[in-house]
């Protein structure tokens, strides 16, 4: 197994994992109001994107390779 | 049995202490709270800008580029490790997740939860930093030899400085709830340690489509 791979591997496993851990603390904090979970809201969002971003560079759909 | 009896009076104790603390509503702290994250959530759009300017520079240079990554002593500069990089954006993305469990396990008042969630927190926002070192040491280009190099070494300088104060925040965060300067109704420093790590991780979603996907 290559440095690439077991690089790719752990980016999928672990985008998988967060992503889903993210997306359960979004929905859980989703009830909740006021400005600080609001930005929470706003910023889990995003994060959750991250974590779409880095499965599909894991997967080799986004972005060039080195190796 | 005696033992025992003791341990569960004294636990029972303990939580009654951390129970009429969170009953203990501050009037006053009450009032100025939502004031307080309002002027934390401005202090975060300040950066927002700050990172705004680094990365519209960053686009004006790429977009007015005949080929990127730019071409240095008749050679392209070689793209970045995509894998590499991936798998150090989910080592901060994971430190995301864990500073919320860590505010969550707060407001539930599990201090020992607590105190997991945020060390691992900023083990792994040291993991990040190391990730970058490394990244640095293997770029292919320099900071002065390229637009790109400027660039990259800038914005992820920039954003690697706020994982490090971050850092250093919440381990003062850390420090600070462990002396019993928050309660289970007073914890606006934790809530504005989980925001600029929420923050910090979503500036680099950012820096990673940009310097590693795009």
């Amino acid at each position: 197994m290559t440095a690439a791979l077991l690089e790719r591997t752990i980016a999928l496993i672990g985008s998988l994992i967060v992503g889903g851990t993210a997306t359960l603390q979004l929905r859980n904090e989703w009830p909740v109001g006021g400005l600080a979970a609001d930005v929470t809201k706003l910023l889990l969002g995003l994060m959750i994107l991250g974590c779409v971003l880095a499965l599909l560079a894991s997967l080799d759909i986004l972005g060039a390779f080195a190796s | 049995m005696a033992v025992s009896a003791k341990a569960r009076s004294s636990a029972f104790l303990e939580r009654a202490s951390v129970e009429a603390r969170f009953h203990d509503v501050d009037p006053v702290y009450a009032e100025t709270r939502d004031i307080r994250t309002l002027g934390f959530v401005l202090f975060l759009l300040a950066d927002c800008i700050l990172f705004s300017s680094f990365i519209f520079a960053y686009l004006y240079l790429r977009t007015s580029a005949p080929v990127w990554p730019p071409v240095v002593d008749g050679k392209q500069i070689e793209h970045l490790d995509v894998a590499f990089g991936a798998m150090n954006s989910i080592v901060l993305f994971g430190s995301g997740v864990t500073m919320h469990f860590a505010l969550e396990s707060w407001k539930n008042l599990k201090k020992a939860a607590f105190n997991f969630w945020i060390v691992l927190t900023i083990a792994l926002g040291l993991g990040f930093l190391s990730g970058q070192a490394h990244e640095y040491l293997s770029a292919p280009m320099t900071w002065t030899g390229s637009s790109f190099g400027a660039s990259f070494f800038t914005l992820t300088g920039l954003h690697g400085f706020h994982v490090f104060a971050g850092v250093v925040f919440l381990t003062v965060l850390a420090i600070q709830a462990n002396r019993g300067v928050y309660t289970g109704s007073k914890y606006f420093g934790l809530v504005a340690g989980t925001l600029y790590w929420h923050f910090v991780d979503v500036i680099w979603v950012l820096l990673f489509f940009l310097f590693y996907l795009w």
